[in-house]
């Protein structure tokens, strides 16, 4: 060995650094890349508040409950309540780490003030109620693919949405009813919602996902706003992570501490040899939902980390209803991009 | 999202240009970097002092981006010089600890990843005398020297990174390899085998 091979391998034993390491100085890094971002470009305030008195109309076939659909709309939610403040935990888990690398190598979707950004999922998602051809009780997985055009700025009300129907799937154990769809069929541009009576802090339009912090511990209590303390916050704050990602953009440094923040919810785990809903390999983060006895997955590519889609799967035959394995929903990201102009709407009769 | 399509490919250049228009640009250049620059100073310094040595880089090199001469696609001797300055304010600290593993044969280097130390990789006196060595060396000579056996760089961006002429750092190198040698004569001779053929020094 001469005398360069030896010092090269002179305290080779020091370890690439730890990502934990790492995040604390590239903390440091993105506090000033966001000083000076804001500083050379102004934030703009919307000058359309959000919230606006609204009036719901009567969902059509009231009898048939979607389970995990789509619609923008939800009320439950409750609105910010307490103090509790939630502090990022220091932990990580390692596919949402990886995601939150990939961001910075993905093509990043630059959408401006009156274009749309452009969604197209496939998804499935359970059905119940009476949707025998008597009125009978009955389940099936119902399927669909939807292109949605969301306003960049301004709100949902304004956004366009085209539904394909597919043909439905048994739900195991329940025959498929008659009334379930057979074949694909696609409907005409409809308004995507009638109503949107989600607080400020659910919004998810890009103008707004813009301003949310770049940070994972901002980020981890804007998914906690207004959430208690406990399992159902962790399930909700969960929950909050999809949002953000199926049928939503967000810039690239908030999708990154996005990822960041997801990874430290309590009871997130990796699952490897995850699959989408439409059987694409990935790797996945995941966490049981022990209430429907459900494991809501996040599955990423295995290569890139670009975000596929989401998967609900049985883990608790007892508590879904369902047999071990089954996969009760599904939503895949089909393509996203931006767009000048949205169809216009079937107008309302 | 499945049509985005990757810009791995991207050159640091590129980035850094665009982090003047999008400066949140410039994180991925610190996520591409930081590992081995991190990495690079734990080695020179000790993992206490390095986490600010390379926080200071890149906040160097983000306040600098404007200065970037964007013709340069690979980023990383610009950004291993910014680090090469900012290590020359520890240059008490890294000769101190050179000096301990000189003496003691013990390097607070590396002790804090003693579970991962390798005894083959250098035998306590290879370390002892290449401690001597290091330490003995001017700063100058010292950072060109492990610029190439550290941080990977040729003598071409060795001296980009130092902003000297790369008959400089040819220079350097050769004394600091003639150090080197001398210091090791006294080690254990079984580790050596005398360096019958030089390679021609070229960047």
């Amino acid at each position: 060995m001469d005398e360069m091979t030896l010092l090269e391998n002179l305290r080779s034993e020091v370890p690439p650094p730890e990502s934990a390491d790492l995040r604390r100085v590239e903390e440091r890094l993105t506090a000033a890349i966001t000083g000076s971002a804001a500083a050379e470009r102004p934030r703009r305030r919307s000058s359309v508040p959000f919230r606006r008195p609204v009036v719901p109309l009567a969902a059509a076939g009231t009898a048939l409950v979607l389970l995990g659909g789509a619609l923008a709309v939800r009320g439950e939610e409750p609105g910010p309540k307490g103090h509790v403040v939630h502090v990022m935990p220091n932990r990580s888990v390692e596919v949402l780490d990886r995601a939150a690398e990939g961001v910075w190598r993905q093509r990043e979707l630059r959408p401006a003030p009156g274009q749309y950004l452009v969604f197209e999922t496939e998804s499935m998602a359970s059905a119940e109620g009476a949707v025998g051809e008597d009125g009978a009780y009955g389940r099936y997985l119902h399927r669909g693919r939807r292109k949605v055009w969301m306003p960049v700025q301004g709100r949902s009300l304004d956004a366009v949405v085209v539904d394909t129907v597919l043909p439905a799937r048994r739900f195991p154990g329940y025959p498929l009813p008659a009334t379930a769809p057979r074949t694909t069929r696609t409907g005409r541009p409809e308004r995507l919602v009638d109503f949107d009576q989600r607080p400020e802090h659910l919004r998810t339009d890009y103008a707004y996902l813009s301003r949310l912090p770049t940070d994972p511990q901002g980020m981890y209590r804007h998914l906690y706003t207004g959430l208690g303390e406990g399992e159902e916050a962790h399930r909700q704050a969960w929950s909050r992570v999809c949002d953000l990602l199926c049928q939503a953009y967000m810039p690239a440094a908030q999708r990154a501490a996005l990822f960041r923040a997801a990874g430290a919810i309590p009871g997130v785990t990796v699952v490897r040899n995850a699959e989408d809903g439409i059987g694409r390999k990935g790797v996945a983060a995941a966490r049981v939902d022990r209430l429907t006895g459900e494991r809501r997955e996040y599955v990423f590519d295995p290569e890139t980390y670009d975000f596929l889609g989401e998967r609900s799967v049985v883990v608790d035959a007892a508590a879904a209803g369902a047999p071990v394995g089954t996969v009760v929903s599904y939503s895949v990201v089909l393509k996203a991009d931006v767009s000048d102009s949205a169809p216009t709407p079937r107008p309302r009769s | 999202m499945t049509e985005t399509s990757r810009t791995s490919e991207e050159a640091d250049a590129d980035l850094i240009a665009r982090s003047r228009r999008e400066p949140e640009a410039f994180a991925e250049l610190f996520r591409r970097h930081a590992p081995d620059i991190t990495r690079y100073v734990t080695r020179r310094l000790g993992a206490d002092a390095a986490e600010d040595v390379v926080a200071e880089t890149f906040l160097t090199a983000f306040r600098q981006r404007a200065r970037y001469d964007v013709a340069r696609p690979d980023a990383r001797p610009w950004l291993y010089g910014i680090a090469t300055n900012l290590i020359g304010r520890h240059v008490r600290t890294e000769v101190r600890r050179l000096r301990a593993l000189e003496r003691t044969g013990v390097d607070p280097v590396t002790a804090p990843f003693t579970e991962r130390s390798d005894e083959r990789v250098s035998a306590a006196a290879v370390r002892r005398a290449l401690a001597a060595a290091l330490a003995a060396l001017p700063a100058g000579h010292r950072d060109a020297l492990l610029l190439v056996a550290w941080g990977g760089l040729s003598y071409e961006e060795t001296a980009q990174a130092l902003g000297v002429r790369i008959g400089t750092v040819r220079s350097r190198i050769s004394r600091a390899r003639s150090r080197m040698r001398r210091e090791l004569g006294g080690a254990d001779p079984t580790s050596l085998r005398p360096t019958v053929n030089e390679e021609p020094i070229g960047g």
